[in-house]
């Protein structure tokens, strides 16, 4: 009885870290879906970011076009949200375009989508420490030594995004 | 914000005369009772002295329902006099667009929207109504007090009606800037507090929805989070809002819950005391009573400041 007990807690907590990433990877899609319209309104405006807003579009088609692991995605989603910040500084230079109602729209949106990102993404941590607590804590960790479940990696931001933002390097 | 010292020197140059002035009133009302009052007990004793208790109690009765009248009466008269004069004028002092009705307070419909408190108030009064904005967020706070009653029946067949409060002291709702589809719940964490570890099992039989485990660890020990599922609550509750209300918490010192629902963040502070009121037994001519009606007010602003409510970077405008 214990022992189905053990055996259906692990794979609810499992389960529940599929999901989290699930969740996580609804809001990176949506990202991905702006990526065009933020593409289509810079170039009207700033011509001379082209290589930035090239460099966007072919990351994008990279993620949505085919299988890809977890950790893959991830490390191209730091690539995408490092392009769209460089795109962001880079609009500092164009007025008419900052001040265009169509970026405004899209800027706020794109607000709106980082901090959905990052409250998924600490969902998802949330969820992988439980998961981790369970399968590594006696007695479980037998269960899930059986089951050979084993220990997943929390989402941690990538070096580069954590370290200050040279400007200068973006251009 | 205002500081101690405009607050003192309004205080000064405003609000002394008027409360001087007030009281006499009160003077007069301590008066009228220790005459009442010594009447009464003297006609009692008499009654006493001749061996009468009809005589006695008759006067005990009706001594007491005069003197209740009376001071009620002018009691009332003061109270209202001193909410029109002094509290209308601390609250102008904090913005003079704010609206203040102090016979009013928040509709049973929104206290019951937040949904932060589950029983249903049989009972349900309260007054000193602000409403009025902070730049782009609208908010309405008001003193709340409600109750509900059990009635219970003994052996003889008496029925008895005992009142319990649900939620007694501030109560605040604002219009929140983010879209929210769901319902978030930040409560104190009684559970955890009073049992520890062992607590955290009984958090998670909630009716309010799963239980989010957050990561800072400090609002962790003074709140418990509920929300309908587990993104939401995150995207409302960013760091920067958790240690918000760590240190509104801290401030205040009361017990404290939150509700995210609709479009409106809505917060109770429970406090026992009967705020801006008027005191009776001693002089209303002191400048910690003025400071600390102050201080309740300012809760308004310090929420919609810390809470961060008027940033409008996202989608709501």
């Amino acid at each position: 009885m214990i022992i189905v007990l053990m055996y259906n807690g692990l794979i609810h907590k499992k389960n529940e870290v599929d999901n989290a990433f699930g969740g996580m990877d609804v809001q990176l899609k949506k990202r991905y879906d702006l990526i065009p319209n933020l593409v289509s309104t810079v170039k009207q405006y700033a011509s001379h970011e082209k290589d930035l807003l090239e460099k966007v579009t072919q990351l994008r088609a990279k993620v949505t076009d085919g299988q890809m692991s977890t950790d893959e995605k991830v490390a191209l989603d730091n690539e995408i949200s490092q392009t769209i910040g460089g795109i962001m500084v880079a609009v500092e230079n164009y007025p008419d375009l900052k001040a265009s109602e169509n970026f405004l729209n899209l800027q706020r949106t794109l607000n709106e989508v980082e901090s959905q990102i990052s409250a998924s993404r600490r969902a998802f941590n949330a969820t992988i420490t439980d998961y981790n607590n369970a399968i590594e804590s006696f007695p479980k960790n037998i269960m899930a030594g059986m089951m050979s479940l084993k220990r997943k990696e929390v989402f941690v931001v990538h070096e580069m995004e954590r370290q200050n933002v040279d400007v200068s390097k973006l251009f | 914000m205002k500081s101690i010292e405009e607050l003192r020197g309004v205080y000064e140059q405003n609000l002394k005369s008027r409360l001087e002035d007030l009281e006499i009133q009160r003077k007069t009302i301590v008066k009228t009772g220790l005459i009442h009052g010594g009447i009464t007990l003297a006609v009692a004793a008499l009654g006493l002295f001749m061996d009468s208790p009809p005589l006695a109690i008759g006067a005990l009765i009706v001594g007491l329902i005069v003197l209740a009248i009376r001071v009620y009466k002018k009691m009332e008269a003061y109270r209202l006099t001193y909410k029109g004069q002094v509290v209308a004028e601390v609250i102008r002092l904090i913005d003079d667009s704010w609206s203040y009705s102090s016979e009013t307070c928040i509709p049973k419909a929104d206290y019951m929207r937040s949904k932060i408190f589950t029983h249903r108030p049989d009972r349900y009064n309260g007054d000193d109504y602000v409403k009025g904005t902070i730049d782009k967020t609208d908010f309405e706070f008001s003193e709340l007090h409600s109750e509900y009653k059990t009635t219970s029946t003994d052996s003889k067949g008496n029925t008895r009606t005992e009142w319990h409060t649900i939620f007694k002291g501030l109560f605040f709702h604002a219009d929140f800037n983010k879209e929210i589809k769901g319902e978030t719940f930040v409560l104190p964490d009684t559970a955890e507090k009073l049992f520890g570890k062992f607590g955290q099992r009984f958090q998670k039989m909630s009716s309010k929805g799963k239980l989010i485990k957050l990561e800072n660890q400090e609002f962790e020990k003074e709140f418990v989070v509920y929300g309908s599922e587990q993104i939401e609550p995150r995207y409302i509750l960013t760091p920067t809002i958790m240690e918000a209300m760590v240190n509104i918490k801290k401030q205040y010192k009361h017990n404290m819950s939150f509700s995210f629902v609709g479009s409106r963040v809505f917060c109770a502070i429970s406090i026992q005391k009967n705020m801006f009121e008027p005191a009776i037994f001693r002089s209303g001519v002191r400048f910690e009573d003025v400071q600390e009606i102050h201080s309740y007010f300012e809760v308004i602003r310090i929420l919609i400041q810390e809470l961060n409510l008027n940033t409008r970077i996202w989608t709501k405008e």
